[in-house]
């Protein structure tokens, strides 16, 4: 079981490596000349990439996976959260700029 | 029966439990909504100031920040298998775990200390801009729960060095603290560094 | 309870302290959010003419509210000594009891005081000159935003005490809850450095999010200090559990039920 365990782990490290690297991919896909420029598609996805990191950490490292339902689902529900408020807040910013 | 039903089957039969003080998640969370009301006030004055804050952006090297984010990843995984290790009983290597997971903090730790220390040199200080202000308030809380996370590692440490003292309890609760200056930066770094 | 049951109670002192820390803090709140309209503070930015206006447009609401604040503030001592004595019931050392005591015997300084001062003197005399008004307005809420080394520090005490507590006291969610609370005043510092945005005293971080974090707080602890006057027993060791309610006591009898 210690092996099965260890994959695991090893994996969503991967995967959490694999996602941060995403970012400076999509981040020279967003700029235009090397100037930065505003980009709602970027701060969206950076946002929601940072969740998909935020709950595979809480899930795999932190042992949510095999914690009782109740925090499984409150963690999901921090995810989401999080995720929804600072979206909102930037578009709502951007809406009233 | 394969390896995959055998997993399986242990996992639907061990009891769910949560690792370590389940009173430490109450920090976590209660943690995460207070730093993630401080993104949203910077969220919003990047929107109503979006030429300054790209601007004094662009200062930041993107790949310092990756670099910091795989650093305190991995230190996420070395306290993960610490706590495994101390689980099954095998302390020798749950201390050099732990001990990884310390030096890739301090190696994180260095590593925004030369940030800073750049940044300033180059005229980019708390009071330069609304950016800067930002960043280094942002920055600067996150190394303060970094700092009280050497003192937990030092705690976690002390638990597996001294039979007498050990509680997994203890180690596990100190790892969840870990976990959340990890996945604190996470989030700092995806909105100081990448988001526009 | 009777009267008579009430006043005869080993615990009548500690019930009474109880009350009047909910009667502090609920003259604290309408004081300065009602009566005197000091909370949410004033802008920073406003010019010694503007600071003039702002005095004037509160001067009876600043000579009677903060009047009642130096009368009655002492209450304020009634949550201190319930927390030192909270403290006291654990099984830490003492120190950490005498600590919180005597940084938080200090803590009406920075809390209101220097404050109620500042404001009673700027309302006392409107035909000052504006540039001393405007230093009165500037250190009355810098005083009172930015000095949050003392309820930082108390914060961290309470928060080692309850953790290191085996006589069960206090939850130890509420140890952590400490730590939240003290990280939240770590940031006021800055309000001395900024005049507006985020960062001064009224901004969104150093006054709006503090507040939002440090209400709830006290909401929580008031609440844990009712509920350790309830089990206290006077002794030493571990305090016991309250019974459960009804509701409760029900539901578990109901499933012991073959």
């Amino acid at each position: 079981m210690k092996g099965v365990f260890d994959k695991r782990r090893l994996i969503a490290w991967l995967l959490l490596v694999a996602i941060t690297l995403l970012y400076p991919l999509i981040d020279h896909a967003a700029d235009k000349n090397g100037t930065l420029t505003a980009s709602t598609f970027l701060t969206v996805a950076a946002i929601c990439l940072a969740c998909v990191k935020l709950r595979v950490i809480f899930r795999e490292f932190m042992e949510v996976r095999s914690a009782p339902a109740l925090l499984c689902r409150i963690t999901d529900l921090w995810v989401v959260l999080i995720a929804s408020v600072l979206i909102a807040t930037y578009l709502a910013g951007r809406a009233v700029a | 029966m394969t390896t995959t039903e055998m997993r399986l089957a242990t996992e639907a039969a061990e009891p769910r439990r949560v690792p370590g003080q389940p009173d430490m998640w109450v920090f976590v969370l209660v943690e995460a909504l207070i730093f993630t009301s401080y993104f949203c006030v910077y969220l919003f004055s990047r929107t109503q100031h979006e030429q300054a804050f790209l601007q004094s952006q662009s200062h930041l090297i993107l790949w310092l920040g990756v670099l910091d984010t795989i650093v305190l990843l991995t230190s996420s995984w070395s306290v993960a298998r610490c706590v495994q290790h101390s689980r099954a009983g095998r302390y020798r290597e749950a201390k050099h775990a732990a001990l990884l997971t310390t030096g890739l903090g301090l190696l994180f730790l260095v590593q925004k200390i030369f940030e800073w220390t750049a940044l300033i040199h180059r005229g980019h200080t708390f009071t330069s801009s609304e950016f800067f202000q930002h960043f280094f308030f942002l920055t600067g809380m996150h190394c303060l729960h970094l700092l009280i996370g050497f003192f937990v590692l030092g705690l976690l440490y002390l638990q597996l060095a001294d039979p007498r003292k050990r509680s997994q309890e203890t180690v596990e609760t100190c790892a969840t603290y870990w976990h959340t200056v990890d996945f604190l930066w996470v989030l700092i770094f995806a909105l100081l560094y990448v988001v526009r | 309870m009777t009267l008579t049951d009430w006043w005869d109670s080993p615990k009548r002192e500690l019930w009474f302290v109880w009350y009047a820390t909910i009667v502090f803090y609920s003259l604290y709140g309408f004081v300065f959010f009602v009566v005197t309209r000091t909370q949410p503070p004033g802008k920073p930015w406003l010019n010694p003419d503007e600071v003039v206006n702002w005095f004037a447009g509160r001067h009876d609401g600043l000579l009677i509210g903060f009047g009642l604040i130096f009368s009655l503030g002492g209450l304020s001592a009634t949550a201190i000594a319930l927390i030192t004595y909270s403290i006291r019931r654990m099984s830490v050392s003492r120190a950490y009891a005498y600590s919180y005591l005597l940084l938080y015997g200090v803590s009406a300084v920075p809390g209101f005081l220097f404050i109620c001062v500042a404001m009673t003197a700027g309302a006392m005399r409107p035909d000052r000159d504006p540039a001393l008004q405007q230093w009165l307005y500037d250190l009355g809420f810098l005083s009172f935003a930015g000095t949050m080394g003392v309820f930082f520090i108390g914060s961290l005490i309470w928060m080692a005490a309850v953790l290191l507590d085996t006589n069960g006291v206090f939850p130890k969610w509420f140890g952590y809850l400490n730590l939240c609370n003290a990280l939240t005043e770590v940031v006021t510092g800055a309000a001395w450095i900024f005049d507006r945005g985020a960062f001064a005293w009224n901004g969104a971080i150093v006054w709006w999010i503090d507040v939002a974090v440090w209400v709830p707080y006290t909401v929580v602890f008031i609440h844990l200090l009712r509920q350790v006057i309830l089990r206290d027993d006077f002794g030493t060791g571990r305090l016991p559990e309250l019974p459960p309610t009804e509701p409760v006591r029900r539901a578990r009898e109901e499933a012991l039920v073959p």
